[in-house]
């Protein structure tokens, strides 16, 4: 279970950045005021456009980030004040943190195992599953260095559940797979979920998130401005399908923004 | 602790599993430094040979009759051409200076007269005048060599015919065996010789091991994203930074050591002989020379690492600590010029250079109890806080990650 209450994450930014941004103003607000309740045995889908605050609030929940205001807690832990504990319980997936090169799969799965406190028998017992899952075996002794991107993120994929999370969350999952693969994250995140685990992800994609996700929550400029299973979002905004509803909810949005 | 073996382990598998890193990090190094050492002493004992079997070419004018004997008698080997009075001198100068020409040696015209007319104070004395060139290093070494052997005995052959007696001028004899009158502690000689030396090299390879190393395993794991990922492991941030520190030492120490081991046997080479490395450690010393050396890499390294932490690129951590690199050079080469004598204790609590005094001090077995001390109880004080800082920055979002 994650809960996240009122979680607002504001980001100094340096000179540099503002002028990069092509902003006068130095504090940026990724996330504004964010509720959501992940529970387990359902699958949570973060849906929003580049930028729109979906990594920020992950990686909040995931202790990388601290929150400026609010509180998340998971499985009752708080991301500040447990953040060890959090850790324990989660397994993250993103873009930007990735595995060190110069080793390879089966070093990088060990390695973050015995991290996680396990032993080696769990270990190779969770690398024989999760490889043979994800087709990972072919490559395992490979540096990582010289695998494809698919490769790399099938790898990735693999790491972080290395301790069989109770939590999961995924920031965009299926970046850079091909279709096959793709299906193959997604068949999985629904074992996860189907054997009661609290799943959560984030995603621009709009058909991920309709097959995939048991609720949605859309997030436009660091605001939650709909939140609800596919039929009800649908139902909200009078649209036929998500990516309508989307575009309805981002032109009322957005606007307000301006 | 796990955490901490955990990462040491892997850190250290990185390096060795990494041929290039290992031949850039370690091999490379230490054989450019010998064979850099190397060819320094080849050329400059070539060149020293070369000085020696040059055969000077002497011009000597108003040469005395019976300076030929002595030439002959003490065997003087060079291209000796004799000229008159009216013979021009300019010509010769001139050839001098652009290296063509060792020497021009003038005798006084009247030289022998004035010499067998002497009577008493106040009688004219001659003057044997020598022209060379001092920046040519075969009319440096001919205008010596032409002094110490041929008009020095030619002076002493005079003063023996005036005199009779020579030996009334001698009066009395210092050091007849100069070799015998030496007293002197081996050890201690060659720890003087060590003491104004090694803390220079030791400090410096230290810093530069540490210096590479650090960079990419701090800046480089964070470039490539990999850093974070540790990031999210159950462990506290403190014990990643120690593996990190812990794992730099290991390797800083290993690179110290090969370069330290390759500028010694360079050196040997540059002086042409093995040195004789008369130095005896007493097991006090040696630990006290170990503890040194470990607070040492365990604060170059945290030094660097603090660096390496907040700059976001490797070219930006390598600006932040070449600053760093200059003042350990500041601190340690100011051994190599202070004559190691007492000094007084608060120096032994400025960081940095107080390694290098403490380890001149203890090659030259002057190192106190309370030195020592002072030095390692101010080296880890900082090093302690430099930990702190670093353990700080990796709990900072906005240095982990920008944000």
């Amino acid at each position: 279970m994650i809960q996240i209450n009122e979680l607002t994450k504001v980001y100094k930014l340096t000179k540099k950045q503002m002028m990069e941004q092509k902003t006068k103003k130095n504090m940026m607000k990724a996330v504004d005021k964010l509720s959501l309740t992940s529970k387990p045995g359902e699958i949570y889908g973060l849906l929003g456009p580049n930028g729109a605050g979906k990594t920020t609030a992950l990686r909040c929940i995931a202790t990388l980030l601290k929150p400026t205001q609010g509180e998340i807690t998971v499985k009752g832990y708080d991301t500040v004040r447990d953040s060890e504990n959090v850790r324990k319980k989660i397994g993250f997936l993103t873009n930007e943190i990735k595995l060190d090169p110069q080793f390879s799969p089966k070093y990088m799965f060990g390695f973050f195992g015995r991290l996680h406190g396990l032993d080696e028998k769990t270990i190779d017992e969770r690398r024989e599953e999760l490889f043979s899952y994800f087709g990972i075996k072919d490559f395992e002794d490979k540096k990582i260095d010289e695998l494809s991107s698919g490769m790399k993120q099938k790898a990735s994929i693999a790491v972080s559940l290395v301790h069989n999370p109770e939590v999961v969350i995924f920031d965009e999952p299926t970046n850079g797979l091909d279709i096959v693969t793709a299906r193959n994250v997604t068949d999985y995140l629904k074992l996860l979920k189907n054997e009661g685990r609290t799943v959560i992800i984030s995603t621009h994609i709009m058909t991920e998130a309709e097959k995939l996700c048991d609720r949605i929550g859309i997030i436009i400029n660091g605001v939650l401005v709909m939140e609800g299973t596919l039929a009800e979002i649908l139902e909200k905004t009078n649209s036929k399908d998500l990516e309508d509803a989307f575009f309805e909810l981002y032109k009322t949005h957005s606007k307000e923004e301006e | 602790m796990d955490g901490v073996k955990n990462i040491v382990k892997k850190e250290l598998t990185r390096v060795f599993t990494d041929k290039k890193l290992i031949i850039s990090l370690f091999i490379l190094p230490g054989v450019l430094i010998m064979v850099m050492y190397s060819i320094m002493g080849g050329l400059i004992s070539n060149l020293q040979k070369d000085i020696e079997t040059h055969i000077p070419t002497v011009y000597i004018q108003n040469a005395p009759d019976d300076l030929d004997n002595i030439i002959d008698s003490v065997s003087y080997i060079g291209d000796i051409t004799y000229i008159s009075s009216n013979d021009s001198t300019d010509s010769i100068k001139d050839g001098i200076l652009k290296g063509e020409i060792d020497l021009l040696v003038i005798f006084d015209e009247d030289f022998t007269d004035k010499i067998y007319s002497y009577k008493e104070v106040g009688d004219p004395i001659p003057e044997v005048r020598t022209f060379y060139n001092p920046s040519e290093d075969y009319s440096n070494a001919a205008k010596g060599n032409f002094i110490a052997s041929v008009l020095n005995t030619y002076q002493q052959s005079l003063l023996a015919e005036r005199l009779g007696n020579i030996e009334q001028l001698q009066v009395f004899h210092i050091d007849r065996n100069p070799e015998a009158g030496i007293i002197i502690d081996e050890s201690k000689a060659t720890g003087k010789f060590l003491a104004m030396l090694l803390p220079f090299l030791i400090n410096i390879m230290l810093f530069q091991g540490a210096m590479g190393l650090g960079m990419d395993t701090i800046t480089g794991e964070k470039e490539r994203g990999t850093l974070s990922s540790m990031l999210l492991s159950p462990i506290k941030r403190s014990q990643i930074v120690f593996g990190k520190l812990i794992s730099l030492g290991i390797l800083t120490s290993l690179s110290a050591v090969i370069y330290t081991v390759s500028v010694v046997i360079g050196i040997q080479r540059l002086s042409g002989e093995a040195m004789d490395m008369n130095i005896k450690f007493s097991p006090i010393q040696i630990i006290q020379l170990f503890v040194l050396l470990i607070i040492l890499v365990y604060l170059y390294v945290s030094m660097v690492s603090l660096m390496a932490v907040y700059a976001r690129t490797q070219k930006e951590a390598g600006t932040y600590i070449t600053p760093l690199y200059i003042l350990v050079m500041l601190g340690s080469i100011m051994t190599m010029f202070s004559s190691g004598g007492e000094k007084e204790l608060q120096f032994y609590a400025i960081p940095i250079y107080n390694g290098a005094i403490a380890m001149q001090d203890l090659l030259v077995g002057e190192l106190t109890m309370a030195k020592f001390g002072i030095t390692v109880g101010s080296l880890a004080l900082v090093a302690f806080l430099l930990t702190t800082l670093i353990t700080k920055a990796f709990n900072s979002e906005r240095v982990m990650f920008n944000a």
